[in-house]
């Protein structure tokens, strides 16, 4: 344990790049005696308090661990599962694609991490202190958990006449515990042993690197899947493995190391690229990178779309050169600097277009492929912007190549996504579980986002029609409950489309959901916009920016930093209510433990194991962005000050 | 610059120069509250106006009105021959060539003091981010902070905040500026800092319009003194006439409260 802070304090400094890390002064610590009576045993009030909440605690966490260890569980029901509650029944023959997807991640996070992260690494005291409480919760676990059960050779519990289980003594059980007791000990003394070695200056000024530690513990875990006795459990095309006393299988200890091996190895790139001069533009693929990787891995990788190759080249290509050019000509016009009034008018004329195909649409007047329509807001929109862009030719060619690379990617998607999936499944649904509820969640999140920050300007301009047309949107909606919009986008929708029009239930419900969630998103924007003082508009008025201009590089930019701490209740809020997939029939994550495992000949009715485990899951990733937001909101602060 | 290089007010016969902002009895009121009143003035290029009168006489408004931020209801202004009207172009033309700077700085906090004064150039001017920035460091050379190009305002202390804040006016090469109280949020000993970039832009030949408490730095600098009380202008003279001979009994009232 000492050793090892010791090694990793070397690369400590070279780690963090660009920021140095901000030693605060700490207050001299109290000897631990001292502390626990200046803190908890402070009076007769607190000293009754303090002992009420201990044995309350000890209460619940015995409760946890019995029910946890009970010999009644059936631990085997979500472990047999595993691949069940991760992508549903995603066929085995195609597997490979799912870890093409967790590699694409892994590889997008660890550049991220290594081209982004600013870690001030973690203190040897907190280690020291992680330990030793890691190894207490280990004792205290093993004292409070009641003993176990006697079993016959067969394995079956043994009973008594009552037919009620016959427990071993407290000192049979505490004896079987004995590699345990030695863990937990190993844990405190390494830590009481590091405390005392380094001495209270060296214990502040040391810091292990905060990459060291969670690539090194991602990387214990995935060598504990090589040695470890966790049993080989799965339920593959039908078929049920449970075999105790090995290790897991092959198929999943060998692409965790991959993955493993990926995620480490993109870090140390992003680190290497970070230190180079390429390094902002690099930063911008990443951010492209991880907004298309929804698109990609849910229509490209994991549905492996059966393109058409003939109706490509004869409709799809030329209709996407058409597009690209035309328009690209159109934009080239628009930016042009001396266009002034006209071109604005004219960029309203496309916006006019663009929603008259929609109304025509349906009406049914005439029939025009969905891609055209959209191909025509995208237009519009660049249309509206392009008096902002004029300029330079050199200038304006960039914003015509932005157009270009927007109407591609709009086109291949559209594409994509209309090519029917060849990987087939025996529900409708091609994948589900965690993948379903992760991408349901980030899919929502990108689409509510734009759309909400423009509702919450809508409600606050100063043009009475957006104002009412924002509000009557934002109060209709919050008045509704999400269910209903899901029930309403999942059923009821698909009647209303126009002939030859359809929509996938997986499409409805992320359009209701976004749609749905702007509502409120929009309303935390406009805390964070009612915020700004209005000296900052005066400011920006004064300089002759233009209204737009004003919005997008003064006021939203601060309205957004403010908003931080509601946006965050917003996303974990959106990641756990995915839950209602479940009751209008798609298979989330909640579906497959509260109803699929739990109607499988082998597992019938077993669902509080499963439950546990999606608890659980829905937890960590909780926690994760709720850690992730207060490093955010910490960094962010920095131009405030 | 192309500021550097006028002539100095002194050698020009006044009259002769262009206008460059009229004021044809403009009125404002706040609901029933009359805060301007048929307020009229010429000021010449190159002329530095100082306005004066206690606190609530209408200055301020004045001077907000001339870059519309504020709306008159009545009369004429036009900003080098442009009149100010409800058409978006005039207003976005007359911003664009008048600077201001406003009593509590205004910077944007969330940009560094370099993208705070680059970010109109680039946005309204359409100048290439490298020219704009070339021109941004000369323009914190010029009001004594070079070094402090790459922080955030909140880093800066209210003087040099407010330095950063006519460096931005001036980054769109303005033919005037106009100062709302640009000392009065700030800490005595930081004021001078800040009046000394003033007098080095007078100097320089920019026509001015400030509005102030700094006596001295009337009498000092300024070519023309206006002093307002209620919303109407009661005296314009030279600093010697009106430090030395006001002619109206409210100007003479004023003097003896602050001198």
């Amino acid at each position: 344990m000492s050793e090892e802070s010791g090694v990793a304090l070397e690369s400590a400094t070279e780690d963090d790049i660009d920021d140095k890390p901000i030693l605060k002064p700490e207050e001299p610590s109290l000897p631990p005696g001292e502390w626990v009576r200046k803190n908890l045993f402070n009076g007769f009030f607190n000293s009754v308090l303090t002992v009420l909440t201990v044995f309350l605690m000890a209460i619940a966490a015995r409760g946890l661990l019995n029910y946890v260890f009970s010999e009644e569980r059936v631990w085997s029901a979500p472990a047999t599962n595993a691949r069940l509650i991760l992508t549903f029944a995603y066929p085995d023959s195609q597997y490979a694609r799912v870890w093409v997807t967790v590699g694409l991640l892994a590889v997008l996070t660890g550049t991220s991490i290594g081209l982004w992260a600013q870690w001030a690494g973690v203190s040897a005291k907190k280690l020291c202190f992680w330990s030793m409480n890691l190894g207490s919760a280990i004792l205290l676990s093993i004292v409070l958990t009641q003993p176990g059960v006697h079993r016959d050779a067969a394995g079956e519990v043994l009973r008594d006449a009552d037919s009620d289980v016959i427990r071993k003594s407290f000192s049979t059980a505490m004896s079987d515990r004995l590699v345990w007791w030695i863990v937990g000990l190993a844990f405190i003394g390494a830590g009481l042993l590091a405390w005392n070695w380094l001495g209270e200056m060296r214990r502040r000024t040391i810091r292990v690197p905060s990459s060291f530690l969670i690539f090194g513990s991602l990387g214990l875990v995935v060598l504990s899947l090589w040695v470890v006795n966790y049993g080989h459990y799965a339920f593959i095309d039908g078929e049920f493995i449970a075999i105790s006393g090995r290790t897991v299988a092959t198929t999943t200890k060998q692409p965790w190391t991959l993955m493993w091996l990926i995620l480490v190895g993109s870090f140390f790139l992003g680190r290497q690229i970070r230190k180079t001069e390429r390094a902002s533009s690099v930063k911008g693929l990443l951010n492209l990178g991880w907004l298309l990787s929804p698109f990609v891995i849910y229509w490209v990788i994991l549905r492996d779309p059966a393109i058409d190759y003939s109706h490509v080249w004869s409709t799809d290509l030329p209709l996407f050169l058409a597009f690209a050019i035309g328009g690209g000509a159109v934009l080239w016009l628009l930016s042009y600097p001396g266009i002034g009034e006209a071109g604005r008018l004219a960029g309203v004329g496309l916006v006019v277009v663009a929603i008259f195909q929609f109304v025509a649409a349906f009406a049914g007047w005439y029939p025009m492929l969905q891609k055209v329509r959209l191909s025509f807001v995208l237009l519009a929109l660049l249309g509206l912007a392009a008096s902002n862009f004029s300029g330079e030719r050199s200038q304006r060619i960039r914003f015509v190549g932005v157009w270009f690379v927007l109407a591609a990617l709009l086109h291949y998607f559209a594409t994509v996504m209309n090519a029917p999936a060849t990987v087939d499944v025996v529900s409708e649904n091609f994948t589900g579980g965690l993948t379903v509820t992760l991408f349901v969640t980030a899919l929502t999140l990108m689409i509510s986002f734009p759309l909400g920050v423009v509702l919450a300007l809508g409600r606050t301009s100063s043009l009475p029609i957006f104002r009412i047309m924002s509000t009557t949107y934002i109060e209709s909606i919050r008045g509704v409950p999400l269910i209903t919009i899901l029930f309403f986008f999942s059923n009821i929708l698909p009647l209303f489309l126009p002939d030859g029009m359809d929509i996938a239930e997986f499409a409805a419900i992320i359009l209701g959901y976004s749609l749905f969630s702007a509502a409120y998103l929009a309303e935390n924007v406009r805390g964070g916009l009612q915020a700004i003082r209005r000296g900052q508009y005066e400011a920006a008025d004064a300089l002759g920016l233009t209204s737009p201009q004003r919005t997008s590089f003064i006021v939203l930019p601060q309205a957004l930093r403010i908003s931080i701490p509601p946006l965050v209740g917003q996303v974990i809020g959106t990641f756990k209510e995915t839950s209602l997939i479940a009751i209008i029939g798609g298979f989330d994550l909640l579906r497959i433990g509260n109803q699929v495992i739990p109607a499988q000949t082998q597992f019938l009715g077993i669902k509080r194991e499963n439950l546990l485990i999606v608890a659980a899951m829905y937890w960590v990733i909780t926690f994760a962005i709720s850690k992730y937001s207060m490093r955010l909101e910490r960094r962010l602060g920095v131009g405030e000050r | 610059m192309s500021i550097s290089d006028a002539h100095s007010p002194a050698s020009d016969d006044l009259a002769s120069r262009r206008d460059m902002i009229v004021c044809d009895n403009v009125n404002k009121w706040y609901g029933d509250f009359h805060a301007l009143k048929d307020v009229s003035a010429t000021i010449k290029e190159q002329e530095v106006v100082v306005v004066l009168g206690p606190s609530g006489s209408g200055k301020s408004t004045w001077i907000r009105c001339i870059n519309r931020l504020e709306v008159h209801q009545k009369g004429l202004i036009a900003v080098d021959g442009v009149e100010l009207s409800n058409d978006l172009r005039n207003i976005e033309k007359i911003r664009s060539e008048v600077g201001m700077v406003f009593q509590q700085f205004n910077l944007f906090p969330h940009l560094t003091v370099i993208d705070n004064i680059t970010l109109a150039p680039r946005w309204v001017r359409k100048l290439p981010k490298s020219e704009a920035e070339a021109r941004a460091r000369a323009l914190l050379d010029r009001v004594g902070i070079p070094e402090q190009a790459d922080k955030y305002p909140g880093q800066l202390s209210g003087g040099q905040q407010q330095r950063v804040a006519i460096g931005r006016a001036l980054a769109m090469e303005p033919n005037v500026m106009l100062f709302d109280e640009p000392t009065s949020a700030l800490d005595p000993e930081m004021i001078k800092e800040v009046l000394d970039v003033m007098k080095g832009l007078a100097e320089s030949g920019m026509t001015m319009m400030v509005v102030t408490h700094e006596m001295g730095f009337a009498r000092e600098v300024a070519d023309r003194i206006i002093f307002m009380e209620d919303g109407e202008i009661v005296e314009v003279g030279t600093p010697e006439h009106f430090f030395t001979d006001p002619t109206e009994d409210r100007t003479k009232l004023f003097l003896s409260q602050i001198l």
